[in-house]
């Protein structure tokens, strides 16, 4: 997978083109509007992540050629100013998803999956596997090593979402808005919780541990212990 | 580009002058003409006393006369009236006597006869410059004459009072000028002097700088119409210094609760740095990093946020919301949670829809539903109402508890406020939640506020079901 990274801030552009890199993508970082509006023109790129406020050719300028060319690369803004105006103009200019500055590099990682899969045919599965941890999706059960849990629906959806994005570092941010629609960041520690009764579920009597907590960016479900 | 309205001393003086010249000249107008009435009036008795005294004198003559006494007797008659004068003729025309002296032969013949001599039936003329007033009418002959009437015609000269007049009117003039003028600057500078008092206040305004926001006037000592002035400013000044003194927290706020992490991060990283760890222990010290991080960066989001609020560029996108479905989902979101603090959390009232910001609206329920979990004692319960009122729905979220002292109930919305001073940077966040709950509420055009007894705590918010 090839992103473009369009950002002036040359620390910014560093780290994430570094962070990219190490989650296995392939990047491409251009420092001025004007690289960036080459790049995305001419390059194919699957991904273009796009700072709003660069000194030459701006983000929107960018996102408009973009669309004008007929180009259905997804583009992802970063933007520090959080003004509904901004984040209007971006998305009807035909961007897909924005991110405002600070961001967690954990939550711009999702954000790129999520919209690097939006692109591909979504997969019906009827189930899930993890390891000896099945989920039926349609009847909405789960069962590990052979024994079915039983689950409250949020548990569930909560479940699926790690299952579905396995290997994935969700942050809480993401799981909230994911699974209760909570689009804001909450001072309490209920993902936390949610996320500890889950485990005593599905992971307390058995092996190997599927949930992992990411220390200061949230939680991924795999089989092996991340880092 | 709009014309500077006229200032009001000029307005002021201007009309009052002009309603004080009226008032003179009609009042001149008036006492002329009464002089002039006077005047005929008096003519007028000369006249008819000099009539009457004829008539007496006619109804008395002995008929065998000579014609010699007859004279005399008829030139008696205008004696004491100095400018009297009449000639008496008969029916047919002959000359019965005339006072010497001005000639009154053609008014005799010309003018109409008059039943009486009144202000309205006596006529004035001129004659070789002399002004007259007069009239003709027939008298009874008595014995004088075989015809049955005389002719007479009786003029006097009013010259005099047409003189008088005319110097009067002249005198009048003058005064009337003078008094216009004399009324116009007393209103000059009556109007200025009465509005000493604005510029006394716009000097006192002048006095209050940012630093001095405190200051506010008086308004027992300003005149009546001023009072309600110097209190809209008072007010005005009220809610700058209100507002200017909550920025100045707000930054040294900002500045106090950066300052923490900023320190934590330094020393954290200098000490890390002060010899060779192992990959562990950097590991360990880049994880706390990402915490403050965190924090930071969520705070700086909650404060542009509460920025935004100020500004008022806080713009909700109002959609329907099901209120009763909105608690629902996050009593769902808060329910493991709940369950661990062993807190139940409930739900009463009505169905209840409102037009709002949903993910607004979700923020600030979400805010004072975590608040009151947090401040429920084990086993017990948070209690959630809706109510609709005929233009406005209220939610009210109720928590058992120790009670709120009242010295803190009037701050807790304020930003950073935080009830125990010394408690520092805990799990709760910054101190903003309830700051920017209270920021969408009214961004909604509702309100919100806190009660508490010995027993709960309530938030209570009302939204309006229309927003203006």
């Amino acid at each position: 997978m090839k992103i473009l990274i369009v950002e002036d801030e040359v620390k910014t552009g560093d780290y994430i083109r570094q962070g990219l890199m190490e989650s296995g993508f392939v990047v491409d970082l251009a420092r001025t509007g004007l690289d960036g509006h080459h790049l995305a023109l001419t390059g194919s790129y699957d991904l273009i992540v796009l700072d709003v406020m660069l000194p030459d050719v701006d983000g929107w300028r960018i996102v408009q050629s973009l669309r004008e060319a007929r180009s259905t690369t997804p583009v992802l803004f970063l933007t520090a100013r959080d003004s509904v105006e901004d984040r209007v103009k971006g998305l009807e200019l035909g961007a897909d998803d924005y991110l405002v500055k600070p961001f967690a590099f954990s939550e711009l990682l999702a954000r790129v999956r999520t919209l690097l899969r939006r692109g591909a045919a979504p997969v019906f599965q009827d189930q899930l596997q993890v390891a000896d941890l099945v989920l039926d999706i349609p009847r909405r059960r789960a069962q590990r090593h052979g024994v079915r849990i039983n689950l409250t629906n949020k548990e569930f959806a909560l479940l699926e979402l790690l299952v579905r994005r396995q290997g994935e570092v969700l942050p809480r941010s993401l799981i909230a808005s994911q699974v209760w629609d909570m689009n804001f960041d909450s001072d309490t520690n209920v993902i936390d919780v949610a996320i500890r009764r889950l485990r005593a579920k599905i992971d307390d009597d058995f092996e190997p541990k599927l949930i992992h907590t990411v220390r200061g960016m949230g939680y991924m479900l795999d089989v092996t212990q991340p880092g | 580009m709009k014309r500077r309205p006229l200032s009001l001393v000029v307005r002021l003086t201007v009309s009052i002058g002009a309603v004080i010249t009226a008032v003179l000249l009609t009042f001149g107008w008036m006492m002329e003409r009464s002089i002039n009435n006077h005047f005929v009036q008096q003519d007028v008795d000369e006249l008819n006393s000099v009539v009457q005294a004829l008539q007496y004198l006619l109804a008395t003559v002995p008929a065998d006369i000579p014609a010699d006494e007859l004279h005399q007797r008829l030139a008696s008659v205008v004696t004491g009236h100095r400018n009297a004068q009449y000639q008496i003729r008969t029916e047919s025309g002959s000359l019965i006597y005339s006072t010497p002296g001005f000639n009154l032969d053609t008014f005799a013949r010309t003018a109409r006869p008059v039943e009486n001599i009144t202000i309205d039936t006596v006529e004035s003329w001129n004659d070789h410059q002399e002004a007259f007033r007069g009239a003709v009418l027939w008298l009874e002959s008595g014995r004088l004459e075989d015809a049955s009437r005389l002719r007479l015609a009786v003029a006097t000269g009013i010259d005099f009072h047409l003189h008088y007049l005319d110097s009067f009117r002249s005198y009048l003039r003058i005064v009337t000028l003078f008094a216009c003028l004399i009324a116009l600057l007393a209103t000059w500078f009556a109007v200025y002097q009465g509005h000493a008092p604005i510029r006394r206040i716009s000097r006192e305004m002048r006095r209050i700088r940012s630093d001095q926001l405190h200051i506010r006037l008086e308004p027992q000592s300003v005149p009546a119409e001023l009072v309600e002035l110097t209190v809209s400013f008072n007010d005005m000044i009220g809610r700058l210094e209100d507002v200017f003194r909550r920025l100045s927290d707000f930054s040294g706020d900002i500045a106090h609760e950066l300052r923490t992490p900023i320190t934590n991060l330094r020393t954290q990283t200098e000490v890390a740095l002060t010899q060779a760890r192992s990959v562990e222990q950097y590991r360990e010290v880049l994880y706390s990093n990402l915490e403050e991080y965190d924090r930071m960066a969520k705070m700086v989001g909650d404060m542009l946020f509460l920025a935004q609020a100020d500004n008022q560029l806080l713009k909700p996108e109002l959609v329907d919301i099901d209120l009763q479905s909105e608690l629902r989902n996050l009593f769902d979101y808060f329910s493991a949670w709940a369950e661990e603090r062993q807190v139940l959390l409930e739900n009463a009232g009505e169905p209840v829809h409102v037009l709002g910001d949903q993910l607004m609206i979700r923020r600030a329920l979400s805010n004072l539903l975590s608040n009151a979990i947090r401040h429920t004692p084990e086993g017990e319960s948070v209690m959630t109402t809706l109510k609709a009122h005929s233009d406005s729905v209220r939610i009210r979220i109720k928590n058992p508890g120790p009670p709120i002292p009242e010295e803190h109930l009037n701050h807790i919305f304020e930003r950073f406020y935080r009830l125990d001073a010394s408690r520092q940077r805990s799990s709760e966040g910054a101190g903003l939640g309830l700051a920017i709950t209270k920021s969408i509420i009214e961004a909604h055009g509702g309100k919100i506020r806190a009660f508490s007894t010995t027993e709960a705590t309530t938030f209570e918010v009302q939204l309006p079901l229309k927003m203006e």
